[in-house]
């Protein structure tokens, strides 16, 4: 071999080499990302002149064999580590194109094209060289060259260097022979390794600490598809000049300032006050020789935090944010993932800002090009971020907004540019303002969120209070129904009547105005009374909720300072608990009321005066009362949004203490209309659709909650209605849809608001937008006058689009907290953009304005939760937990940890160090809590921790609190029978947990109201009788299937099935044995709206034994008759039972009433049943399941033997007592002789017969010729392969129950 | 975000309008028109102790004259 030969096959390989951090990050993306790299850069400019194209070509290649990090290529190793091949040779990647040829003007179109395609060719990163070279001929001595190349070969700063370099060599023909060393990019690398990680860690986890969450303008933002739009503009000469002087000034960079100026914009954008971004820094570290005239990359990402605090000046801001950035300038090596990792947060920013200083200068290249002139005409340097600003220094500075076009429109770009340049102002010009004070909204955007956007101006008549409006419609008209209660009504003179009595009496205790009067009523008429009598007293009325425990009614009673506290009946005892200073008057038991005078007692209210307190959750740890006037009450009855004609009858069914009763009680009568007093109790969505048609409510309102359960179990129930009002918590579009197809007439109204403000600020008609394609439960803009200002930390209005705080100000803003002047003084604040001297109350809600003027909720802004419509400070559950004596430290969150349902979890480090039980503790704690809170307070876990998750700040760090194991709560036993086995899986379904144990309660796993009726209408679907009342008094699966058994096992002669449902009931008569148990199953068969009833004998109840089917017929039609007076009816009957059925339906056609609907099953009159010859008990056994001869030899069990047959079953049967069997034994024989004697009548109608086909004898007739010369309709036999005596089984039972739904679905279906 | 009036380290201000009405303020913000600074600069829990001892009625001047004090 020659040495020539040796040399050629001497390695490609030239070197392999570590990547720098941004290399990685590169590679990285490179690697993971699909489809387009978003990392390919791209120079273009122009060459006007002669060019030498063999020259510039040569130029290239020796620029690719000077620098060797131009010839590296990206490779993992198989351990994972990603190295960079330097190639020894690369070919180079040069590309010539002419356009010469074609027409003049299509020219530039093809050019774009050219580049376009270059810039969309990605490379293999594996392959040197990561660039390429396409020399475009435009005409003669115009060309256009197109550098396209991988981000991770060099980055914008050496744009020109290389631009330089590779004319230098140009006019040097590609000799580099008088060029300068290269100082090789392995240097770069070398100085980077030899970097103290340790103390820039130390430095970047210094300037993040506190950080608690990232800075993003796009959260939602999925990886980046397509080029970025990009919006350029410059400033003036002036104002760049300006700027410069101020930076010069306060001793600072030209990049501090825009960096504080970007800062500000994000802190607008975001409507947060520390916010964090990225920063492209050079990278090119001052000790390493020959670093600036480096090509490669060096540049890197950096988290830039800037404080916006809003009292500190433009100049405070300025030289603190250059100082922060002083610190790390020597640690700017450190990767971006490597500091983000030292947060607790994760990615920290999606939007960059990188100050381009290095524009390519022909003339910094000194030389002549050899007739050459060159232009810029273009670059692209993409990024992914949403947002990234480009500051190009320069006599006007010019900004550039690249932003991702899926995210932003280029009007939007356009107007972040105006904000940035508004900002940029007031820091050139007003170096002592707040940073607050400096506004970002242009003149019309201040218009629109100031006052197009809030609610119209109306004309409101002065001086109107509750109690004069009241008698306004007194005078005009005393005989209109002003309340309905329990299908009464009461009219406005009845209720003036009635309220002055109770008005004088409470003058007599000494109320005078503005006296609270503490109010503890069950929902009734009572409370509209009571309430209207302590206004005509002069006093406040000040409802306490009587769902609270003893302790917190008597405090809120001691804190109204009441001197009566007015009760009912219902809650009289609860009253007694209390023992407070107050005389207690139960308002519909009180003798001395009678001798009251009917008169108005003729006390003066004022607009102004106090009217009622209302009580809401407090952070402290005790609930706050909000006093709220006359006025507010008389304006929001007022309102064009109540008075549209949709609340004129308006349904009272919330709590009396929930704000909800502002609403219910004033809205209908103030304006003349009526106010419907529902039942008490909980109503479930049957109950309501009930009210609602039999009284013709016309609108109610209804928590998010219930709505949406209401909208998910049966939509149409508000189908009566002119307007739904829903709201409490984000609304749910989805649910508010079904409503309005099911209920084609109703409104939905969404409607936001605290309590402070009287209930509603915004209600917002949701038909017209939703089907309108409207994705979001918008809340529309406030009703008349009422504002609502979205503000960011420095009182001022945020942009639309960007989430702030609502404060609301105008009509029904309350007078404050009772007794609670500080409280007050921080909510209810100076309002900046009111009339002189109003106030506006700060809600603690967070929301924006969307660019169509539509407001939008976004969440709370503190540790306020709502829960089933409950406003909730999680601080009052917390003070009420720390008070416990075994408790150290507590937090609770409300958390989502299965979608949609949002449950409270208390965390708890106890005293003594975590007991060996945690179980019995937080047991422990639930009671403790459960006797302090409402209900809807007391939380669904309780963890045991011994210690807290804490932030880098050594603060509690809410996110990290472990989520509870709600799955531990349910152990338990496992279900044991079918009907249990149903139950947990229901109890489980409603609760969204895996399992559920048969004797844990409903409630100790976070059940609540709403739950129990969800959990009552899915166990109704599956044939499953409950009611709410139920799940509350059993609570666990194991009380509640015995309860069954205990209640719906009766012997009485009606038995209700499944007593409730809006059809005619169908009533099953009982089978010889006398007992309807086994018709129980036709619940899982029947339409959920179809009432059941079983009919018994009534040997059970009484001795003597029934002499005729008639008897029992007459005896039956009584029954049935008392819970359905009238027809249709239905009746349906086996064996026996068919024949009384029969005889029942004739009885009643007797009478003129109609039967829908008669089935027999397998029932034959006048047959010879051999009564005295028949083997009663073996036959009475096998009808109930029992194989006679199992028990007995002889087939001739004692009763002993048979009861512990029974008694082993675990069914209805197994409850059966001695006296009990005997009876049924009584009744068979007896029906059976009774069967023998019945001779039926005619019948006019249609009959449904079902014929068991086993143990046919042939003379046996068939349903049709037994009973057809009787009937004068169609008969239709449904044969049934089984057993007369087996017909009640599973099997055949469902195939009757399928027929029997069917025909009583023709009919109501 | 934190909201201005919630700002432990913060300094504030104490206002009140004709109404005798109390108002706590950032002292960062511009007094709104209609308010007048009652009580000056100072922690939050100062200007909060400032308002409980002196806003002992808080009906509004003009209820207070006509409901005869």
């Amino acid at each position: 071999m020659t040495a020539p030969a040796q040399q050629q096959k001497q390695s490609q390989l030239e070197d392999i080499l570590p990547l720098s951090p941004l290399q990685q990050g590169l590679f990285f993306h490179a690697l993971h990302d699909s489809g387009q790299d978003v990392y390919t850069a791209q120079v273009v400019f122009d060459l006007e002149g002669p060019l030498d194209v063999a020259a510039l070509k040569a130029a290239a290649a020796t620029l690719l064999r000077r620098h060797a990090n131009l010839r590296a290529g990206f490779r993992q190793r198989k351990e994972g580590t990603p190295v960079q091949i330097v190639q020894r040779q690369v070919r180079l990647p040069w590309q010539d194109v002419d356009l010469s040829a074609s027409p003049e003007d299509e020219r530039e179109a093809q050019a774009k094209a050219v580049a376009d395609r270059d810039r969309a060719t990605p490379f293999d990163m594996a392959r040197p060289p990561l660039l390429r070279f396409t020399l475009i001929k435009l005409a003669d001595g115009r060309h256009r060259m197109v550098f396209t190349n991988h981000h991770i070969l060099l980055d914008g700063w050496s744009t020109p260097i290389l631009q330089t370099e590779l004319f230098a060599l140009y006019l040097a023909g590609g000799d580099d022979t008088g060029m300068p060393r290269v100082a090789p990019y392995k240097n770069y690398l070398a100085w980077l390794a030899k970097q103290d990680r340790g103390a820039a860690e130390e430095a970047w986890r210094r300037a993040l600490a506190g950080v608690e969450e990232p800075t993003l303008v796009a959260p939602e933002a999925r990886a980046a598809t397509g080029e970025p739009g990009r919006v350029r503009l410059r400033l003036s000469e002036q104002l760049t000049a300006d700027l410069n002087a101020r930076a010069r000034a306060q001793g600072v960079t030209l990049n501090t300032v825009m960096q504080l100026a970007w800062g500000m914009l994000l802190g607008r954008l975001t409507g947060t006050t520390d916010v964090v971004f990225g920063a492209a820094v050079s990278g090119r570290p001052g000790d390493l020789p020959g670093v600036e005239q480096m090509i490669g990359l060096f540049i890197n990402t950096l988290p830039i935090r800037v404080r916006v605090r809003p009292a500190d000046t433009v100049a405070e801001a300025l030289t603190r944010l250059q100082g922060e950035q002083a610190e790390l300038m020597a640690h700017h090596h450190l990767g971006l993932p490597d500091i983000q990792r030292l947060t607790t947060v994760g990615t920290l920013f999606d939007t960059m800002t990188v100050l381009e200083n290095y524009p390519f200068d022909p003339d910094a290249a000194g030389t002549d090009l050899g007739g050459l002139t060159l232009t810029d005409v273009d670059g692209y340097d993409a990024s992914h971020y949403p947002l990234a600003l480009a500051a190009v220094p320069g006599r006007r500075l010019s900004l550039r907004v690249d932003h991702r076009t899926d995210l932003f429109g280029p009007e939007d770009a356009e107007r972040l540019a105006g904000r940035l340049v508004r900002i940029l102002e007031a820091i050139a010009h007003r170096p002592d303002a707040p940073l607050a004070s400096v506004d970002v909204l242009t003149e019309d955007e201040t218009a629109k969120v100031l006052r197009e956007w809030q609610g119209p101006v109306t004309e409101r008549r002065p001086g109107i209070t509750i109690t004069e409006r009241f008698a306004e419609w007194v005078r005009e008209t005393p005989d209109a129904e002003a309340i309905r209660w329990a299908g009464q009504s009461i009219t406005f003179a009845e209720l003036d009547a009635r309220a002055n009595r109770l008005a004088h009496r409470l003058i007599g205790l000494g109320v005078r105005p503005e006296t609270p009067v503490a109010m503890l009523l069950e929902r009734s008429a009572d409370a509209i009374v009571s309430s209207l009598a302590v206004l005509k007293a002069g006093g406040a009325y000040a409802p306490i909720h009587h769902g609270h425990p003893p302790d917190r009614m008597a405090w809120a009673v001691a804190e109204v300072g009441a001197p009566v506290l007015l009760v009912n009946t219902p809650m009289k005892d609860r009253a007694a608990e209390l023992q407070g200073a107050a005389t207690v008057i139960v308002v519909d038991d009180d003798p001395e009321l009678a001798v009251q005078p009917s008169t108005d007692p003729g006390v003066v209210n004022r607009p102004d005066q106090l009217a009622f307190v209302l009580f809401t959750s407090g952070s402290t740890g005790l609930p706050k009362g909000v006093m709220l006037r006359h006025r507010d009450a008389v304006d929001l009855v007022d309102d064009a949004a109540m008075r549209n004609g949709g609340h004129d009858r308006v349904l009272v069914h919330s709590a009396h203490a929930f704000d909800a009763s502002t609403y219910e009680m004033w809205v209908g009568p103030l304006a003349g209309g009526c106010a419907v007093v529902a039942p008490p109790g909980q109503l479930d969505a049957a109950a309501l659709e009930h009210v609602i048609a039999e009284e013709g409510v016309t609108g109610l309102f209804i928590t998010t909650t219930l709505f949406n359960l209401v909208a998910e179990e049966r939509p149409a129930a508000f189908a009566g209605l002119k307007e739904v009002l829903t709201g409490g918590e984000a609304g749910s579009p989805a649910a508010m849809r079904k409503v309005l197809a099911a209920c084609p007439d109703t409104e939905v109204g969404h409607v936001y608001g605290p309590t402070e403000a009287t209930t509603y600020t915004t209600v917002t008609g949701m038909r017209a937008p939703l089907s309108a394609g409207e994705r979001s439960p918008v809340l529309g803009r406030p009703i008349d006058d009422m504002r609502l200002y979205v503000l960011d930390a420095g009182l001022r209005p945020v942009p639309p689009g960007v989430t702030g705080e609502a404060y609301i100000a105008g009509a029904g803003l309350g007078r404050g907290y009772l007794d609670r002047p500080g409280l007050t003084a921080e909510r209810y604040v100076a309002d900046p953009f009111g009339a002189p001297g109003e106030r506006m109350y700060r809600t603690g809600d967070l929301v924006r304005w969307r660019p169509d003027g539509q407001l939008e909720y976004v969440d709370r802004a503190d540790f306020q939760v709502k829960i089933r419509g409950f406003r909730i400070e999680l601080g009052e559950i917390e003070s009420a937990l720390a008070a416990h004596p075994g408790v150290s430290n507590v937090a609770v969150v409300a958390r989502e940890d299965s979608p949609g349902v949002k449950r409270l979890a208390a965390y708890v480090i106890p005293a003594a160090g975590v007991p060996d039980d945690p179980r019995q503790f937080a047991e422990q704690l639930r009671r403790w809590v459960a006797s302090r809170l409402p209900e809807y307070m007391v939380p669904a876990a309780f963890v045991v921790l011994d210690t807290f998750p804490t932030n880098p700040n050594g603060k509690l760090d809410r996110r990290a609190l472990p989520a509870p194991d709600y799955g531990r709560a349910n152990a338990g036993r496992a279900p044991e029978t079918p009907e249990e086995e149903l139950l947990c899986t229901l109890f489980a379904q409603v609760l969204e947990v895996e399992r559920v144990g048969a004797d844990v309660s409903f409630f100790d796993l976070g059940g609540d109201s709403i739950a129990a009726i969800k959990l009552v209408t899915r166990a109704r679907q599956a044939g499953l009788e409950l009611a709410p009342r139920d799940v509350f008094t059993y609570q666990t699966v194991e009380a509640l299937t015995r309860r069954g058994e205990e209640e719906q096992l009766g012997f009485e002669v009606l038995l209700p099935i499944r007593p409730a449902g809006s059809r005619p009931p169908l009533f099953f008569v009982h089978p010889a044995g006398g007992l309807a148990w086994s018709y129980l199953q036709f619940q899982r068969h029947l339409s959920p709206e179809q009432p059941i009833y079983g009919l018994q004998a009534g040997a059970f109840t009484r001795e003597e034994l029934p002499g005729s089917v008639g008897e029992m017929a007459r005896d039956y039609v009584a029954e049935i008759r008392a819970v359905q007076p009238a027809g249709p009816y239905h009746l349906a009957g086996w064996s026996l039972g068919g024949l009384i059925a029969y005889e029942m339906a004739c009885l009643l056609q007797a009478d003129g009433e109609e039967v829908a609907l008669l089935a027999l099953i397998d029932a034959f009159h006048s047959q010879d049943l051999e009564a005295e010859k028949r083997q009663i008990l073996p036959e009475l056994l096998e009808s109930i399941g029992i194989d006679a001869t199992m028990i007995a030899d002889d087939g001739n069990p004692d009763l002993a033997q048979i009861m512990a047959v029974l008694a082993d079953r675990e069914d209805a049967l197994s409850t059966l007592g001695e006296d009990d069997l005997v009876n049924v034994y009584r009744n068979y024989e007896n029906g059976v002789h009774r069967a023998e004697e019945y001779r039926p009548g005619p019948f006019r109608g249609d009959l449904v017969f079902f014929t068991a086909l086993q143990g046919r004898t042939d003379e046996m007739p068939t349903g049709p010729a037994n009973w057809g010369p009787l009937v004068d309709g169609r008969i239709e036999d449904h044969p049934l392969d089984v057993d007369h005596h087996l017909l009640m089984e599973p099997v055949p039972a469902a195939e009757i129950g399928a027929v029997l739904a069917a025909k009583l679905d023709e009919l109501y279906g | 975000m934190t909201n201005p009036f919630e700002d432990p380290d913060g300094t504030y201000v104490v206002l009140t309008n004709d109404e005798g009405q109390h108002s706590l303020w950032p002292s960062f913000a511009e007094v709104p028109a209609g308010w007048t600074v009652a009580k000056t600069e100072d922690t939050r829990q100062a200007c909060l102790d400032y308002v409980n001892d002196n806003w002992t009625d808080m009906r509004p001047k003009s209820l207070i004259e006509a409901m005869g004090g």
